[in-house]
């Protein structure tokens, strides 16, 4: 009898306790989100220049290597992928807007995001959980400095600059190896290649691609400061640090990615 | 040029060591079964939800290019399912799979790195390859394929439900498998098993190296999920390459 009654509870329970801690893990992500947003726009007055700097350097250059290996790739690879289909349709000649298409609207920057939360969201949140770990954000507060115009806000700027700037950079070295690909594979003339490619896109299909770069650049930011600030314990809170910030900011590009794709697609026509 | 041999040689090396390791010191396949849980427990949701957004994203830019070319995502469908089963089903799915499976297991064994746990496990007539690499691959051999078949089953719903509420056309037309043979299949499952064996050796790679304190930590985390991400595009790329090449 008594098993009976309690039954549909257990059944019940379970559910509801994951979807309440969900909403509320939700929640609380999104409200230190918004407290990183806020904090750092108030910083921007007294911005610290040469930690504007460092960050720039750290955030942006030295990604540079990996923003080129990652855009040669996605080139190639967008062009086998397109040709796949282009050719069942036996129209080889519009490779370049596809493929162009293709890289500018979604492959370029998803894969941008995917890779550069990997290294420079997955570095801030280490970084900053390594200091807050070892109490050196409390130092900064306890001789009265204020840690968010000093460490965070140049670090959010420099990291959204340095994503736009590679952004630019990363679609002109995908676009090259897209027509270097479609030439030595498919035999498809640069000419060709370039003549769709100038035809068919518009200023207006690169700067969704910008749009959207710059997009996940902020989230990145965003989501690696605030969860790096949010770190407690030792040296296994710092990798967790790291990792949960490189899958919360893989899960907020894809969902970006989607609004963003639905709403530009419905400005553009 | 250094750089560039240590990240193709490091992982291979280790999958020879940790062969030979596990050869001698035989499997502990509880471990195995223990690590492939944390493996899908903790990404099947990451992978199902950005698989879903990602297919609902995939047939909104085929509308909008059908749309320009020609005229119906009805016709373009079958060619974009091939598509997402051949290429973006394994890979996305990997790729999400590596930066969470990638980053913690670089997290978990560089954090027992510089707390010294590996020497405390060595001390204690343990092998840290046999013991704590070896059930991660298997773990990453069995997962990562289970985990990008669901993904790409996500995406390919999510995709059609799209297609069918959103553009008005019939969502089944998108499922068309009129493309997809048998070659398709296998250029998917042996990117899945590749990426499924290399993200815990590069995770593994840069997790075992770390030595210092908290700083460490950090950097072998990023280290190894870098490593991760970009060995899986580079693995879809090779594949690809090769199956263009032999025209299959």
């Amino acid at each position: 009898m008594s098993v009976d009654s309690r039954l549909p509870h257990a059944l019940v329970e379970g559910p509801v306790r994951g979807v309440g801690a969900f909403t509320l893990e939700l929640a609380r992500s999104l409200g230190a989100i918004a407290l990183v947003a806020a904090r750092t726009v108030l910083g921007l007055p007294r911005l610290e220049r040469r930690e504007l700097v460092r960050a720039l350097v750290q955030f942006g250059y030295d990604s540079v290597p990996l923003a080129m290996a990652t855009a040669a790739l996605a080139g190639v690879i967008v062009v086998l992928q397109s040709g796949l289909y282009i050719q069942r349709f036996g129209a080889r000649a519009f490779l370049g807007w596809a493929a162009g298409y293709g890289v500018l609207w979604e492959f370029g920057p998803l894969l941008l995001g995917l890779i550069m939360s990997a290294r420079i969201g997955a570095r801030n949140a280490a970084e900053l959980a390594l200091l807050q770990v070892g109490g050196q954000i409390e130092g900064l507060r306890g001789i009265g400095l204020d840690p968010f115009a000093i460490l965070v806000a140049p670090r959010v700027v420099a990291m959204e600059l340095s994503m736009l700037a590679l952004s630019t950079f990363t679609f002109l070295v995908a676009i090259v190896f897209e027509a270097v690909a479609a030439y030595f594979m498919l035999d498809l003339p640069l000419r060709v290649f370039f003549g769709t490619f100038a035809q068919m896109l518009g200023a207006l299909d690169l700067v969704g691609g910008v749009v959207k770069v710059g997009t996940f650049g902020l989230a990145i930011s965003l989501v690696s400061t605030a969860v790096g600030l949010s770190a407690r314990g030792g040296a296994r809170a710092v990798g967790q640090a790291a990792a949960s910030a490189v899958v919360r900011g893989c899960a907020a590009i894809f969902v970006l990615d989607l609004l963003l794709t639905l709403a530009l697609a419905g400005w553009m026509s | 040029m250094k750089r560039a041999l240590a990240f193709f040689g490091a992982p291979v090396v280790l999958l020879a060591r940790t062969t030979r390791a596990t050869a001698r010191e035989g499997l502990g396949w509880r471990e195995c079964l223990v690590q492939l849980h944390e493996l899908g427990g903790r990404s099947v949701w990451l992978v199902l939800s950005g698989m879903a957004f990602f297919g609902a994203v995939l047939v909104t830019i085929a509308n909008s290019q059908a749309r320009r070319f020609v005229g119906n995502v009805a016709v373009l469908g079958p060619a974009y399912f091939e598509l997402l089963i051949r290429e973006l089903g394994p890979v996305v799915s990997a790729v999400l799979t590596a930066s969470r499976a990638g980053a913690g297991h670089a997290a978990e064994l560089s954090t027992m790195g510089v707390n010294e746990q590996l020497e405390a496990l060595e001390m204690s007539a343990g092998d840290p390859l046999a013991d704590l690499v070896a059930p991660r691959v298997v773990a990453g051999l069995v997962g990562v394929p289970l985990l990008c078949v669901l993904g790409t089953v996500a995406a390919t719903l999510s995709a059609a439900t799209v297609a069918q509420l959103g553009f008005g056309v019939d969502g089944r037309a998108f499922m068309d498998p009129r493309y997809v043979d048998v070659w398709d299949l296998l250029a998917a499952a042996i990117k899945a098993v590749a990426c499924g064996v290399y993200i815990p050796l590069a995770a593994a790679v840069a997790g075992l190296r770390a030595r210092g304190g908290a700083e460490a930590v950090g950097e072998a985390t990023t280290d190894g999920v870098v490593a991760a991400s970009l060995g899986c595009l580079l693995i879809d790329f090779a594949v690809s390459l090769a199956f263009q090449l032999l025209r299959l």
